[in-house]
């Protein structure tokens, strides 16, 4: 075990956390829930590939993406009939499509100008559409993303993050965050190394 | 934090309970009894009807036979790891399909009293029909449904007993030829469902034609079968069977397939209505038009809500996804309205008024689901409840949904 003790030049930096490596998948999931377990709620895993149960033992809770996509697919949906509404019939609030004065009225194969069978496929493709930009884009923003600087990488071992090794961080904002117990702590949970990590 | 079972610690048997086993097989004995005996005196009662209540009875249940055959065939190809433990319900499901070759007799045998292109004397002064007759003719649809048959059951009886023969030798090779047969069978399931669909139900009505209609059919099918294969879990679950290897988090993904056909099929469903709908042919909105006739027309929105609008808001929930009483009630109005959905298919070519419920509807799909249920529960006995020896099978006890 290295690093114990503080080097001065870091103290005088501003700090992100402790963290610790660990060589496997079920020594990660130990030591989180020994981590979790002493009361830290600021804890975060980084590892290279999904580990099942590390959301449960970090406390994540279920993501709201599922709303945020629904939102937008009711959006796109009311979007599409109200464009169409407009388009080919008129007013799209008082919708009197019969008097046939709304935005192009054209009458095409001589259909009504607004019937629902062909406005299904235009409602359904907006539906779909807004639904994936809300998904991907939801996505992003719930994660943070872009991000082009993230603390983690401060760490020496962080390139092992992608390949074979299970990092653990306790943060700062933690409001029990103290760097000597938490060093102590995940030194007691079979590490790799223990290290504090700069902003 | 939920604990996942592995095969070290899955202590369950995966063996039926021999008790439980003569009890259910009595029932449905009793059950096909009861069945057979109705159609026989609904045959000499009123042979219109039978014939007719007996084709919706028998395309419902084939159906379900023929979306786990394609749904066996996809697990395979794409290698899916969850399934793996609620596969052997699919596969003991899919293997009953030789039973077909007998249960189709009564359908050939009514062909007359079905078919309106069946009489050559009625054909004859028919422009349409003549051109149709080198495919529409009876001695043609007999050898083909024994055809369709015969396909169907060379590729399930070839994939169950490459399942089965992997529980004891645990080797990998058997996976492979399953999914080497299962490319081109997929091809040749689906063509032949989908022309079985034209044959046995669009042919009904002979002048009409519609090219999408056999995965209509084929997507009603698949859903129903994933229905069927939802109940048949819960049930053993609730008799301490599979308990443990079939999950919450398989149960899920159940749910989410019975999401996934039910927009599927409201899509294809869509598709043929509109086209027909844009393009305004008497001899295609035919089909439509008889639908919209007196009470049928209500079947028709009946069919809309319930078939698509209510499971798609209900099912699109993640939480009734993993609440198994809502999963239980959603999988059985599926099959319900399944069954539905295919009497809306036959009936109206006959009740042109309107809805005309017969005792013998019920009769006749019980005694070929009961005769189906006997045979899938006579095989599930002879084999593990689970392929044991698949590879996927430790991933698919630890399968988690993120």
């Amino acid at each position: 075990m290295e690093n114990s003790s503080l080097p001065a030049a870091l103290e005088l930096k501003e700090l992100h956390g402790v963290a610790a490596a660990f060589e496997s998948p079920d020594k990660l999931l130990k030591a989180a829930k020994a981590v979790r377990k002493s009361g830290f709620t600021k804890v975060e895993a980084y590892t290279p590939f999904p580990i099942h149960g590390i959301d449960d033992v970090l406390g994540i809770p279920h993501s709201h993406l599922g709303r945020i996509v629904i939102c937008c697919g009711a959006l796109g949906a009311t979007a599409a009939l109200t464009l169409i509404a407009w388009t080919g019939s008129g007013d799209p609030l008082l919708f009197p499509y019969w008097t046939g004065l709304g935005a192009y009225p054209l009458v095409i194969g001589g259909k009504p100008l607004f019937s629902f069978e062909p406005s299904i496929p235009i409602t359904f493709e907006l539906t779909v559409l807004l639904s994936a930009f809300g998904a991907v884009f939801g996505m992003f923003a719930l994660n943070g993303l872009p991000q082009l600087y993230h603390p983690i990488f401060n760490f020496r071992h962080a390139d092992r993050i992608t390949d074979d090794q299970f990092v653990l961080v306790i943060e700062k904002a933690d409001p029990k965050f103290d760097a000597t117990e938490c060093t102590r702590l995940l030194q007691e949970l079979d590490p790799v190394t223990v290290e504090m990590v700069e902003e | 934090m939920i604990e996942y079972a592995t095969i070290e610690h899955t202590r369950e048997s995966w063996r039926l309970d021999e008790a439980v086993w003569t009890r259910v097989r009595n029932v449905i004995a009793f059950l096909m009894l009861l069945g057979w005996a109705g159609c026989a005196a609904g045959f000499f009662q009123d042979s219109e009807r039978f014939f007719r209540s007996y084709l919706v009875g028998f395309l419902d249940v084939t159906l379900i036979a023929l979306g786990c055959l394609f749904f066996v065939m996809v697990m395979y190809l794409t290698g899916s790891a969850w399934s793996v433990t609620v596969r052997r319900i699919f596969e003991t499901i899919m293997v009953t399909i030789p039973l077909a070759a007998v249960l189709v007799l009564p359908i050939l045998g009514g062909i007359h009293h079905l078919y309106e292109w069946s009489h050559s004397e009625h054909v004859a002064h028919d422009k349409i029909l003549l051109g149709k007759a080198g495919w529409l003719n009876p001695e043609a649809f007999v050898i083909r449904a024994f055809v369709y048959v015969l396909i169907w059951s060379v590729m399930a009886i070839r994939i169950y007993t490459n399942s089965t023969a992997q529980d004891k030798t645990k080797s990998v090779k058997h996976m492979d030829s399953t999914s080497a047969w299962s490319a081109p069978g997929l091809l040749l399931v689906f063509l032949s469902v989908s022309t079985a669909a034209f044959d046995w139900i669009m042919s009904l009505n002979p002048h009409w034609y519609s090219t999408i209609f056999g995965i209509y059919v084929y997507a009603g099918g698949g859903l129903a079968c994933i229905a069927t294969v939802t109940v048949i879990c819960l049930w053993l679950r609730r008799h301490g069977i599979l308990a443990q290897s079939i999950h919450l988090e398989h149960y899920h993904d159940l749910g989410k397939w019975m999401f996934a056909l039910t927009v599927f099929w409201a899509y294809i469903a869509f598709s043929q209505y509109m086209l027909i709908w844009y393009a305004n042919l008497a001899e295609e909105t035919v089909f439509y038009t008889k639908r919209l006739v007196g009470s049928w027309k209500f079947v028709s929105g009946l069919l809309l809500f319930g078939h698509f609008i209510v499971p798609f808001f209900f099912l699109i929930q993640r939480r009734v996804k993993r609440n198994l009483g809502a999963l239980l009630a959603a999988a059985l109005w599926i099959l319900v309205i399944c069954y539905i959905d295919l009497y809306w298919m036959v009936m109206p070519n006959f009740d042109k008024e309107g809805v005309r419920p017969h005792w013998l509807d019920a009769v006749a799909w019980l005694a070929v689901a009961s005769t189906y249920a006997f045979a899938f529960w006579w095989q599930l006995k002879k084999h593990s409840l689970v392929p044991e020896g698949d590879a996927r099978l430790e991933q698919s006890l630890a399968h988690v949904n993120i």
